[in-house]
C-alpha cells in the first residue's frame, strides 16, 4: 500500500502538470472567438488588435499566429503577415495551409525572397524541421518512460536487453533532436522587413554606405545584434546592417 | 721483357696491315651491275645486283629509270676476303625487277658517288617474252585463271568475278591486285577465299579461289583487266639420297636447304563484258533493284483491341542487292499508330551469288475499333533472267479491331490528331488567395512552453520509479535467500501477532511460558539465534553485543526471569495484563533500537 501510494501520487502530479490550463483560459477563448468573428466580418484591423493583444499577453499558439498573418495579408501588410507565418511555423511546421499562405505572401513581396535553405545539420536531422519543440519534448518524455520501464523489466527478464538498448538509442537521439532544434531557433533567427523600404548599410550608422535595399516582406537571416542595429544576411555575399525597428524577428 | 717485345711486334704488324689496307681502299674501286637472267617471261622476275668493290661505306646506288619494271629492294650484303694478305671488301645492293612489258628492255647504268667521284655501271639488255603457252597450263608449277559469271549483264545486275590460283608447290608471300575501273563497276566482297584441291590434266593442284561481286555502273563493252598476283614458289630439289634421314631433315624448309625459292608474277587473262541498259517503261516505284525477289507480310497478333500492340513483319528475300531495299511506313491513315523498327539484314553467298534477306518490322497500335485492311506491300524489280520488270507483292491482311476493354486514355498511342481531341484540358488559374483562418478552439488553445517542473517530473519520475522498483526487487530477493534478514524483518510482526493472541489465555502458567517464548524468539529472530534455547542471561549479553541499550537489555533479562518465576507461581488477571503490556512496550522499544 505504501509503495502504490507513492506511485499514485507521482502519476497524479504528472497528469496535473500535463493538463493544467493557463489561468484565464475562458477569457482567452472568448477573445479568440471574437477575433475570428471580426475577421469573418472583414473587420481585419479590429481582429488584428485582438489577436495582437492575446499574443502580447503571452498566448503562444501557431494557429493564432497563422490567423493573425491572414488578417495582415487582408490588410495588405505583407511584412507582418510573413513574420507571423514564420512564428507560426515554429509551432505548426507541418501545416499545409500555413506553407501555402507563406508562399502566397512571399509572392506578394517585391523581393520575393524564399526562406534560406537548410544547413547540413538540418539535412542530417531532417525530421527536426517537421516537429515543434513541444512535440520533440513530449516524444523524449515518452521515450524516457519507455526506456526506464524496459530497464526495470530487463532486471527480471534479461531477454529484453536488445529492446533496452534500442530504446536507449532512440532516447539519446530524441535528446540530440531537441538540441538541434534549440540550436536552430537560436542561431538561424529569421527576420522580416516590416518597413516599406529599408537601406542595408555597410555599418551601424545612418550615413554609412547603402549596400542594397530591401522591401517589405523580405526575408533575411539575422546574424548579429548591436545597440539598435541588426546585422542581416541574404547570402554569402550580401550582408549589412539595418535599424532594428525596421525588422521583425 | 719478352712480353714487351711481343706487344711491340703485334702493334707493328697491325699497323702494317692497316697501312696496306688503307692503300687498297683508295685504289681500284669498281662498280658492276649483274642480272641473274637476261631472258625471261612476264611471269618471272630478275634480280639486279650492283656490286661495289673495295669499299663498304657507300650510299645506295642511284638506279636508272625503270618504267618497264616493277622494282623492289631485295636486300644488301657485304663481304670481306683475305687473299695472300690482300684484303678485299665489297658491298652488294640487290633489287628484284618484275617486267611489266615484253620486248628487249635496257636496264640503264646505275650511278654511285664515292669520295666525290662518280662511278657508273654498264647497261644491261634483257629480253622479256610473253608467258610461254599461256593458254595451256600444262605441267606448270603455278598458274592463275579468272572468270566472270556472265559475258552479258544488265546495268546494276550482279556479276561474279572469280580469281583462282593453282599451285603444285608451296606458295608464300601472296600479293594479289584485282584492278578494275571504279567508274564502271561497284564491288562487294563475297566472303573469305576458298581453298580446295583440284586435278588438272592428271596433276593435283592446290586451288585458292576468291570471288567478288561486280555491279556494272555504265552501259557498253567493258574490259576487266588482268588480275596480277605476286608470290614466291618454293621448289624442293629432287635429291639422290632420298633415303638419308639427315638429308630428309635438312631439306625441310625450316633449314632452308633443298628448297629453291622462285618469285613469280602471274597474270590472269583480261575479260570483257557487255553491259546492257535496262528496258524503258520501268514500273512506278522501281529503285534499280535487279535480281529475283520474294516478299511476304505477316501480322503477329490478330485478335486486337484498341490500344493493343501487334507486329507487322515484311520479309524480302532473293538474289541481288537486297541490302538497298527500303520501305516507307505503310499508309494507314491515322487508323494505327506506327512504330517502325530497325530493319534486320542477313546476307548469304550461295553458288557465288549474293543472296539476302531483309526483315522490316512495324509495331502497330490500333486507334479505332472496326474492320481494317492492311494494304499490300509492293516491290518492283527487274528480273535479269527473263529480262522483264516484275512486281513482288504481299497479300492484303484483314483484321477486326475490338473496342478497348480498358477505360483509361491511351495517351501513349495517340496520334497527333487524337492528342488534340483527348488531351486533358488544362485548368486555367483565374486568381490566387490565401487559405482561410482556423476557427477550431481546440487548436487555438495556448501552447505554453513546458515548465521546468513539468520537464523535471517527466524526465525524473521514471528514474525515481526505477530506483524504487529496483530497491523493492532487491529487497524481495533478499527476503527469499537471506534467512537472518528475513527473520529480523519479520521478528516484530510475528511477536506482535502472537502477543495479541495471548489475550485469551486463562492459564497463568501457560501464559508465562508462552510470553517467555515470544520474547526469546523475538530476540532470537533479531539476533539470528536459536531463541528457545537461550537463557535470560545470554539474552542480555547478546543484546548488549548487538548495540542495544543496556537498560532495555537488562529489562529484557528481568522480564524473562519474571516469566520463568511465574511459570511456578499463580498470577492474577491483572498481573497478566500488566506483564503483557510491559512485554509489548519492551518489544516496541527494542524494535526502534534495531
Amino acid at each position: 500500500m505504501k509503495h502504490s501510494n507513492i506511485i499514485s501520487f507521482l502519476l497524479f502530479i504528472l497528469l496535473t502538470l500535463a493538463t493544467t490550463l493557463p489561468a484565464g483560459a475562458s477569457d482567452y477563448l472568448n477573445d479568440i472567438v471574437r477575433a475570428n468573428t471580426l475577421y469573418a466580418e472583414k473587420r481585419y484591423a479590429e481582429s488584428i488588435q485582438v489577436y495582437e493583444s492575446l499574443i502580447h499577453e503571452g498566448a503562444s499558439n501557431g494557429y493564432l499566429h497563422y490567423n493573425l498573418g491572414n488578417a495582415y495579408i487582408r490588410m495588405g501588410k505583407t511584412g507582418p503577415a510573413i513574420l507571423n507565418y514564420i512564428h507560426a511555423q515554429e509551432w505548426i511546421p507541418r501545416d499545409e495551409n500555413l506553407a501555402a499562405n507563406l508562399k502566397f505572401a512571399i509572392q506578394q513581396t517585391q523581393d520575393k525572397i524564399e526562406p534560406p535553405p537548410l544547413g547540413t545539420l538540418n539535412i542530417l536531422f531532417f525530421w527536426v524541421n517537421d516537429f515543434n519543440i513541444n512535440e520533440l519534448v513530449y516524444f523524449a518524455i515518452i521515450m524516457n518512460l519507455v526506456f526506464w520501464v524496459t530497464l526495470t523489466l530487463w532486471m527480471n527478464f534479461p531477454f529484453l536487453k536488445v529492446a533496452r538498448n534500442a530504446f536507449l538509442g532512440v532516447l539519446l537521439l530524441s535528446f540530440v533532436s531537441i538540441g538541434v532544434k534549440i540550436i536552430n531557433e537560436s542561431n538561424l533567427k529569421l527576420g522580416v522587413v516590416l518597413a516599406e523600404n529599408v537601406d542595408v548599410k555597410s555599418g551601424r550608422a545612418v550615413d554609412a554606405i547603402t549596400l542594397f535595399q530591401l522591401h517589405e516582406g523580405a526575408l533575411v537571416t539575422v546574424t548579429d545584434r548591436h545597440d539598435d542595429w541588426l546585422e542581416v544576411r541574404l547570402n554569402d555575399e550580401q550582408k549589412g546592417w539595418v535599424p532594428q525597428k525596421s525588422l521583425g524577428t | 721483357m719478352r712480353i714487351c717485345t711481343f706487344k711491340k711486334a703485334a702493334l707493328l704488324s697491325l699497323f702494317l696491315v692497316l697501312a696496306f689496307s688503307g692503300i687498297s681502299f683508295g685504289q681500284n674501286i669498281s662498280v658492276t651491275a649483274t642480272v641473274d637472267k637476261n631472258s625471261l617471261t612476264l611471269e618471272d622476275s630478275l634480280q639486279l645486283s650492283i656490286v661495289i668493290n673495295r669499299t663498304k661505306n657507300t650510299p645506295p646506288p642511284q638506279l636508272p629509270s625503270l618504267t618497264d619494271f616493277k622494282v623492289a629492294s631485295a636486300g644488301t650484303s657485304s663481304s670481306t676476303q683475305y687473299i695472300n694478305t690482300q684484303r678485299s671488301v665489297s658491298i652488294t645492293y640487290k633489287y628484284r625487277l618484275t617486267p611489266m612489258n615484253t620486248g628487249a628492255i635496257v636496264i640503264g647504268p646505275a650511278k654511285v658517288q664515292i669520295n666525290g667521284k662518280n662511278y657508273s655501271t654498264q647497261a644491261i639488255t634483257v629480253e622479256v617474252q610473253k608467258a610461254s603457252s599461256s593458254t595451256t597450263n600444262t605441267n606448270k608449277a603455278a598458274f592463275v585463271e579468272a572468270s566472270l559469271s556472265s559475258k552479258k549483264a544488265y546495268l546494276g545486275e550482279q556479276l561474279v568475278y572469280t580469281f583462282r590460283l593453282f599451285h603444285r608447290v608451296e606458295a608464300k608471300n601472296l600479293n594479289l591486285q584485282l584492278p578494275f575501273d571504279k567508274s564502271w563497276f561497284s564491288k562487294e566482297e563475297l566472303g573469305e577465299p576458298k581453298t580446295y584441291i583440284k586435278v588438272v590434266n592428271g596433276l593435283q593442284y592446290h586451288v585458292q579461289e576468291l570471288s567478288i561481286a561486280l555491279f556494272p555502273l555504265k552501259n557498253g563493252l567493258v574490259e576487266v583487266p588482268s588480275a596480277i598476283i605476286e608470290l614466291d614458289l618454293y621448289h624442293r630439289a629432287q635429291g639422290r639420297n632420298g633415303l638419308d634421314p639427315f638429308n630428309q631433315i635438312f631439306r625441310d624448309p625450316f633449314f632452308g636447304r633443298g628448297v629453291q625459292p622462285e618469285h613469280k608474277v602471274l597474270r590472269s587473262q583480261p575479260l570483257s563484258v557487255v553491259v546492257l541498259p535496262l528496258p524503258v517503261r520501268a514500273p512506278k516505284g522501281f529503285k534499280n533493284l535487279i535480281g529475283q525477289f520474294k516478299i511476304t507480310a505477316e501480322l503477329g497478333k490478330r485478335d486486337l483491341e484498341v490500344g493493343d500492340t501487334t507486329t507487322l513483319t515484311v520479309t524480302v528475300s532473293g538474289r541481288g542487292n537486297v541490302r538497298d531495299i527500303s520501305f516507307d511506313e505503310p499508309d494507314l491513315k491515322n487508323l494505327f499508330k506506327i512504330y517502325p523498327d530497325k530493319p534486320e539484314f542477313k546476307q548469304t553467298v550461295h553458288d557465288n551469288q549474293i543472296r539476302g534477306e531483309k526483315v522490316f518490322k512495324f509495331a502497330l497500335v490500333p486507334l479505332e475499333a472496326g474492320s481494317r485492311t492492311l494494304p499490300e506491300f509492293s516491290l518492283p524489280y527487274f528480273d535479269s533472267k527473263s529480262a522483264q520488270y516484275r512486281i513482288a507483292k504481299t497479300n492484303p491482311i484483314f483484321l477486326y479491331i475490338k473496342p478497348s476493354s480498358a477505360k483509361e486514355n491511351l495517351n501513349f498511342v495517340q496520334s497527333r490528331q487524337q492528342d488534340k481531341l483527348m488531351t486533358k484540358p488544362e485548368i486555367e488559374t483565374l486568381g490566387t488567395d490565401i487559405l482561410p483562418i482556423y476557427t477550431e478552439l481546440d487548436k487555438l488553445q495556448s501552447d505554453s512552453s513546458h515548465s521546468l517542473i513539468f520537464m523535471g517530473a517527466g524526465f525524473g519520475s521514471p528514474v525515481v520509479l526505477f530506483i524504487i522498483s529496483a530497491f523493492l526487487m532487491k529487497r524481495q530477493n533478499r527476503m527469499k535467500y537471506d534467512v537472518p534478514f528475513y527473520r529480523r524483518r519479520n521478528a516484530y510482526k510475528n511477536a506482535s501477532q502472537r502477543l495479541k493472541q495471548m489475550q485469551e489465555h486463562s492459564d497463568s502458567k501457560e501464559f508465562a511460558r508462552e510470553l517467555s517464548e515470544i520474547l526469546r524468539e523475538y530476540v532470537g529472530d533479531k539476533l539470528n539465534l536459536q531463541g528457545k534455547a537461550i537463557t535470560a542471561e545470554e539474552v542480555q549479553v547478546r543484546l548488549k553485543e548487538s548495540n542495544y541499550a543496556s537498560l532495555q537489555a537488562e529489562e529484557t533479562r528481568k522480564l524473562l526471569e519474571k516469566c520463568e518465576t511465574l511459570q511456578y507461581a499463580p498470577m492474577t488477571q491483572g498481573s497478566t495484563k500488566q506483564l503483557l503490556g510491559e512485554s509489548e512496550n519492551l518489544i516496541k522499544v527494542l524494535e526502534k533500537q534495531s
